[in-house]
């Protein structure tokens, strides 16, 4: 019994650590509304001036803490004034957008600047610790606990008894009532950001010295455990998101405890679906605040589309289906072939997060269930591929759906959180379900493309396959579009509401949207399968659900040939900027801040 | 039987109770108007009725059917229309979409059938579009049309701008229009004048006076007191979630409560409404 | 006791002293001309793996260096194109492409990680190009075709030396495995668990991580609850220094045995005091005397400033095992697959002498030594040291 109160301690003390992180998320929540992606990044770089200040500048403990504080609220001034202000007016999903921008070009240059390798941020405490339960808690870890529970305190304070803590008060109730009394909410919009970037960089600098260990892939992670905290406690809720860390930290212990190492994350991202499911405003919302925001009818950029006659459409197609004839090159075939592979996701997710405004982080995991559901049943049940691929389709449109159910009852920046855990969780169940799965392993040797017998294995023939069904499945999209369908999906994306008043069941129409999305992403996901002939839990990442957001955006939002087009660019630019490697991810987050700033409705409009 | 029967709605929030305690009907063809200062809970009544909100007590029936707590899609296939008080339009739709959108539930693929198969069915038909789809879709589409001929020149040259074009006056008829669109049996008007002029008012109140003529039942919320004693059957004056007074126009404008409830509030009424009062009441 | 393990410790360190001024393995000749020969590498330089794709870099350049100043392959200069792929099966595959339809490329290694390259593979092999994984510990990785070729070590090689250190050398009887849960822990679990049966001690706790695992208490907590009398770790050295701290922390002191890939000075620096003590059977050692070892790290620390670790030795074996091949065999692609099949007892930092399997071509019998960190150092473990924890 006494393993469990070990599991106890050790779950607070992880959560101890995450509670560093979700505090100033969720000030930033508080005040902007916005989920800052970029907090992470924001730890990163308190984590290396640390470094900094203590392998080069031999600073003692409290000068540092000093200069990372300074030098991470100054980033948060910066990010403030460059990424996000200019922002104002704009969609709601743009300052969203814009802070996964901002994290990529953060992470890339502390990359550039201190390379990619792991480093030691010695702690400067004294190493002194004290035998509690099996474990022992140390210097670091009462540090870590006081710096957590002193700014949470000060910030009360600051909140509830200075002028400018009333201030952000107001900003944080009703922005436009706070403007109209007076208040500064640029200045409050500064201050917000400066001090929790400086408790975020302080949060890197201690994490750091806990494990003795920093490197600049480590962002991600921060964000997001920092953000399911800050749901878990109720985002913008200050002391919930302390209670939220702890309660993170226990429930991975625990899960750890019961289950094993490996699923921890999923214990934390399923704690974070059924909490918002259950309790959307987190554990401690109290009975008084305000429900989600809507955030729908400015959620989008409202633009008119560039007019594509249908003519124009074919002409495309017909110049894209004839190109293997004038150039052979497999390089560009393929590169095209990759193209149209995430065009079909593109045209998936552009239907859901733009057609219906469901902005989902999580449509890696279609692609996911695609690809295993084609491999296995070629595998394991001998089905033919081509049947296989259409299974594939089926099978990510009916799980997709039931997986994504959960999320139909949320709105706006929830929606984007759930979809983002429903997708980890698809991996992590991947990843642990040995026996269907094969597990970390992954699955081997899967049969290439073949239809009725005869193979699709040259560059040309998986580009003509491959642009055969895009082709299909973007006018079978389109089709529905200029349907009563289309129009109800765009009635949901623009105001739920009232949709609802007009007959539209929002669960109806978001789940046959999963459907539609769902099927394409499967048919791609399954494709890639044979293709690749080695998938596992890795093929299909995170990484790949924000590449589709991107390529949807950069389209503009629902809008089918947008899509293609902006998958071609995706996929097609970094092959052009490969010689420029080191810069790529850093190229690639200038182009989506540039974009959400000075074309928000994408290249080709939001239908 | 009166078409629409509200009795005993209570709803609080937190300490507040907004509507505490609301009885009101509806007979059919006729046009019962909902008065009172802001924040009387006039608003939250509509919500209650058309299934936004949930009641904590009371029932509302519709065609002598317990509709309480039902929600909004179900409301909207029993053919009972609203607008809203600040105007919610499909910003990204155009104006004709905006209407069709409103006869949604009238479509035969979008009746709720079975759960599943019924969705299934729909995205089939919707793919494969058989004749009977493009018919239905045609008619709905010139009947559509016919609505937003009735605002004339104010939307009829803009039935292809996307409604976040349009002017404020002008998205509230949207608003009608798409209400219209449904063939209602009953229709709920949140303060459609809200934000327009003289003329416009003038032109909305003609509009309103029209679809009455033609048999529609209409629940009406109004500041502007002219134009509902000139339209009702019947009024209701609200304040503090209560019912303060009901009757016939001429006999609510004199009522002692109901001047008292609009001086009383001076301050959070808004003069408008007071100054209205007074010029009804000479 | 300390003492004579040290007394040994220096005396091996002199013995290199002298090795170190043997020749260089390739002789002074002209410098190479004319169109260089050249391989394609597949690797991550951006991206969560960009690190090891710096090291490879490291590792390349070096053989290169020395490949270049002894004539160069037949008198042409050998270089490397290397394509960023994010470690991304999407964009390795394109780079595929690109590799097979670009005829100056008669070599390719990479990917990194599994998903990256085995996706690749079909293109490969269809194209009749060989694709050499170094990292590529998948079993089923050279089973995608007779153009898929790797001398990551096997491991059902590796695996049951580790078993045989911890249970016959050190004497464990109850061991717990912690392996990172991806396919190279995870086969690796697999093998190590039974070797360890089979030589007659008991498994009582299996974990599980994941790479981006950094807290490991709870684990700890459950390994510590099966009570073993040792931890067998599959990790990389990041994990492994985190585990070991927090093994002190949590006042778990048992014995510690890692498999090779945590040979790195990295594990030291991030680990501090918590990992003196750990076994691990290296396949590199940079005390190791051997000439081409001991050429390696010479010019590894001349070029750099930095120890090498064993990833940084794999990159530079794998490039000095081409150079070989490309001079005795001809650049050309097919002509480089038979030679793979042929060659024999190539000078190799990790296997002393490299030689494939034509059957699996892989290369079986890696160099075997027994370390231990002590005093913050990797030192040649020595019986009479045991038990010092």
């Amino acid at each position: 019994m006494t393993s469990w109160l070990d599991h106890t301690i050790n779950g607070l003390i992880v959560g101890n650590i995450y509670a560093l992180l979700a505090v100033g998320l969720a000030l930033i929540f508080g005040v902007s509304r916005l989920i800052n992606f970029a907090h992470g990044s924001v730890y990163v770089v308190g984590a290396y001036i640390g470094w900094v200040a203590v392998a080069h500048l031999h600073t003692p403990l409290p000068v540092t803490i000093l200069l990372v504080a300074a030098g991470s609220a100054l980033l948060g001034l910066l990010i403030e004034r460059f990424g996000l202000r200019p922002l104002q007016g704009s969609t709601k999903i743009a300052p969203l957008l814009a802070t996964i921008g901002i994290s990529f070009v953060l992470d890339q240059i502390v990359q550039i600047v201190f390379t990619p390798d792991p480093r030691a941020l010695p702690s400067q405490l004294p190493d002194w610790r004290f035998q509690i339960g099996g474990g022992t808690i140390g210097a670091l870890d009462i540090l870590i606990a006081a710096i957590g529970f002193t700014s949470a305190v000060l910030l009360f304070g600051f909140l509830r008894f200075t002028k400018l803590g009333w201030a952000v008060r107001a900003t944080a109730q009703d922005r436009d009532a706070a403007r109209q009394m007076g208040v500064d909410v640029d200045q409050v919009n500064r201050i917000v950001f400066a001090i929790a970037s400086a408790l975020g960089g302080l949060s890197g600098l201690l994490v750091g010295m806990y494990y003795n260990y920093i490197d600049p892939a480590m962002s991600f992670q921060a964000t997001l455990k920092g953000v399911v905290a800050e749901v878990v406690g109720g985002v913008g809720n200050i002391p919930g998101a302390i209670v939220g860390s702890l309660i993170l930290g226990l429930v991975e212990s625990y899960g750890i405890a019961l289950l094993g190492t490996s699923y921890r994350n999923l214990f934390a991202f399923i704690l974070l679906v059924v909490i918002l499911v259950l309790r959307p405003n987190g554990l401690f919302a109290s009975k008084r605040q305000l429900p989600p925001e809507p955030l729908t009818g400015t959620f989008i950029a409202p633009s008119k589309p560039v007019p594509l006659p249908t003519p124009a459409l074919l002409a495309a197609l017909a110049v894209a289906a004839v190109l293997p004839l004038v150039i052979a090159q497999p390089y560009l075939l393929q590169t095209l072939t990759n193209a149209w592979l995430y065009a079909l996701l593109g045209i998936s997710l552009t239907l859901i997060a733009g057609t219906v405004g469901q902005i989902s982080l999580g449509h890696a995991a279609l692609l996911a269930i695609g690809g295993y559901t084609s491999a296995l049943l070629t595998l394991d049940l001998g089905v033919p591929v081509g049947l296989s691929i259409l299974a594939a389709g089926f099978v990510a449109a009916g799980l997709g759906t039931l997986l994504a159910w959960p999320a139909f009852r949320l709105r706006g920046h929830y929606v984007t959180i759930a979809t983002l855990a429903i997708g980890e969780i698809v991996s992590l169940a991947i990843l642990n379900w040995e026996s269907l799965t094969r597990g970390p392993i992954g699955v081997f040797g899967i049969p290439p493309i073949s239809l009725f017998g005869y193979p699709i294995e040259s560059a040309r023939a998986v580009y003509w396959f491959t642009l055969a069904i895009l082709a299909v499945l973007a006018a079978l999209q389109l089709r529905l579009l200029r349907s009563h369908l289309g129009r109800a999906w765009r009635a949901v994306r623009d105001d739920d509401v009232a949709a609802r008043s007009y007959g539209i069941a929002l669960d109806r129409y978001k789940a046959l949207a999963f459907i539609t999305g769902g099927f394409a992403a499967g048919i791609s996901g399954g494709v890639t399968s044979h293709l690749y002939s080695f998938i596992n839990h890795e093929t299909f990442n995170a990484q790949l659900s924000i590449l589709a957001l991107t390529i949807v955006i950069l389209g503009g939002m629902g809008n089918v040939f947008g899509a293609i087009v902006g998958s071609v660019l995706l996929i097609g630019l970094p092959e052009v900027f490969r010689v420029a490697a080191e810069y790529r991810v850093l190229i690639y987050g200038l182009v989506l801040l540039l974009l959400i700033r000075f074309r928000p409705q994408g290249l080709f409009g939001t239908v | 039987m009166p078409l629409l029967e509200v009795s005993g709605l209570v709803r609080r929030f937190g300490g507040v109770t907004a509507v505490g305690g609301v009885d009101l009907s509806v007979e059919e063809g006729r046009l019962v108007s909902v008065i009172g200062p802001n924040g009387a809970g006039k608003t939250t009544l509509f919500n209650l009725i058309t299934g936004l909100d949930r009641p904590d007590e009371g029932k509302v029936s519709f065609d002598g059917a317990d509709i309480t707590g039902f929600a909004p899609e179900k409301l909207a296939h029993l053919r009972l229309a609203r607008t809203f008080q600040h105007g919610r339009v499909f910003a990204n739709l155009s104006v004709l979409g905006n209407v069709l959108v409103g006869a949604h539930a009238r479509l035969r693929a979008a009746r709720p059938r079975l759960p599943v198969l019924g969705a299934l069915g729909e995205l089939a038909l919707a793919l494969i579009q058989p004749g009977s789809v493009r018919r239905e879709e045609a008619a709905l589409r010139a009947e559509a049309l016919a609505i937003i001929a009735r605002f004339g020149e104010r939307l009829l040259p803009r039935q292809d701008q996307p409604a976040y074009s349009l002017s404020y006056a002008n998205r509230r008829r949207v608003e009608i229009a798409r209400a219209l669109a449904l063939s209602p049996r009953l229709l709920l008007l949140d303060e459609p004048t809200a934000g327009m002029n003289q003329t416009e008012t003038a032109e909305m109140q003609a509009l309103i006076a029209e679809l009455k003529a033609s048999g529609l039942t209409i629940l009406l919320i109004e500041h502007k007191l002219d134009m509902v004693m000139s339209l009702s059957d019947e009024v209701v004056v609200m304040d503090d979630g209560k019912v303060i007074a009901r009757g016939l126009p001429q006999a609510v404008r004199h009522d002692p409560a109901v001047i008292e409830a609009y001086l009383g509030h001076r301050e959070v009424g808004g003069g408008a409404a007071e100054k209205a009062l007074a010029e009804a009441a000479e | 006791m300390i003492h004579a393990t040290r007394r040994r410790a220096l005396a091996l360190g002199s013995l290199l002293l002298a090795t170190a001024a043997a020749p260089a393995a390739f002789a002074q000749t002209a410098k190479p001309t004319g169109e260089p020969v050249l391989i394609g590498v597949s690797g991550p330089l951006t991206g969560p793996n960009a690190q090891y794709g710096a090291q490879w870099k490291k590792g390349f350049d070096l053989a290169l260096d020395e490949i270049n100043a002894s004539g160069g392959i037949n008198g042409r200069p050998l270089a490397y194109q290397f394509e960023d792929s994010q470690s991304d099966p999407r964009q390795a595959v394109a780079i595929a492409q690109k590799f097979v339809a670009d005829p100056k490329i008669v070599f390719e290694i990479g990917d990194f990680s599994s998903p990256a390259s085995m996706a690749s593979s079909p293109i490969y092999q269809r194209a009749g190009l060989v694709q050499f994984g170094f990292t590529n510990s998948h079993p089923d990785f050279t089973k995608g075709g007779d153009f898929m070729w790797s001398n990551s070590l096997t491991q059902a090689e590796e695996q049951p030396q580790v078993a045989q250190y911890a249970v016959k050398e050190l004497g464990l009887k109850r061991v717990a495995v912690l392996h990172l849960n991806t396919d190279w822990g995870r086969t690796s679990k697999d093998i190590l668990v039974k070797a360890v049966r089979d030589f007659g001690a008991e498994v009582v706790a299996t974990e599980g991580y994941l790479p981006e695992e950094k807290d490991f208490r709870s684990t700890l907590v459950r390994v510590r609850d099966a009570n073993p009398d040792g931890l067998l770790l599959i990790s990389y050295y990041a994990d492994a220094a985190l585990i070991a701290r927090q093994l002190k922390a949590t006042g778990l002191n048992k014995p510690v045995v890692a498999v090779g890939s945590i040979y790195s000075p990295k594990l030291i620096e991030l680990g501090g005091d918590a990992v003196n003590g750990i076994y691990t059977n290296s396949q590199f050692f940079p005390e190791d005397p051997r000439p081409e070892v001991q050429t390696f790290v010479k010019s590894y620390i001349a070029k750099y400033g930095a120890e090498p670790d064993a990833f940084a030795a794999r990159a530079y074996d794998t490039v000095i095992l081409a150079g070989h091949v490309f001079r005795q065999y001809g650049t050309e692609r097919r002509a480089i697959r038979d030679g793979l099949a042929e060659i024999k007892d190539v000078p190799s930092v990790i296997f002393g002498k490299a030689t494939f399997d034509k059957e699996t071509r892989r290369v079986v019998g890696a160099q075997n030594a027994r370390l231990v960190i002590k005093d913050g150092k990797f030192v040649v473990w020595d019986r009479s040291a045991i038990p010092t924890r």
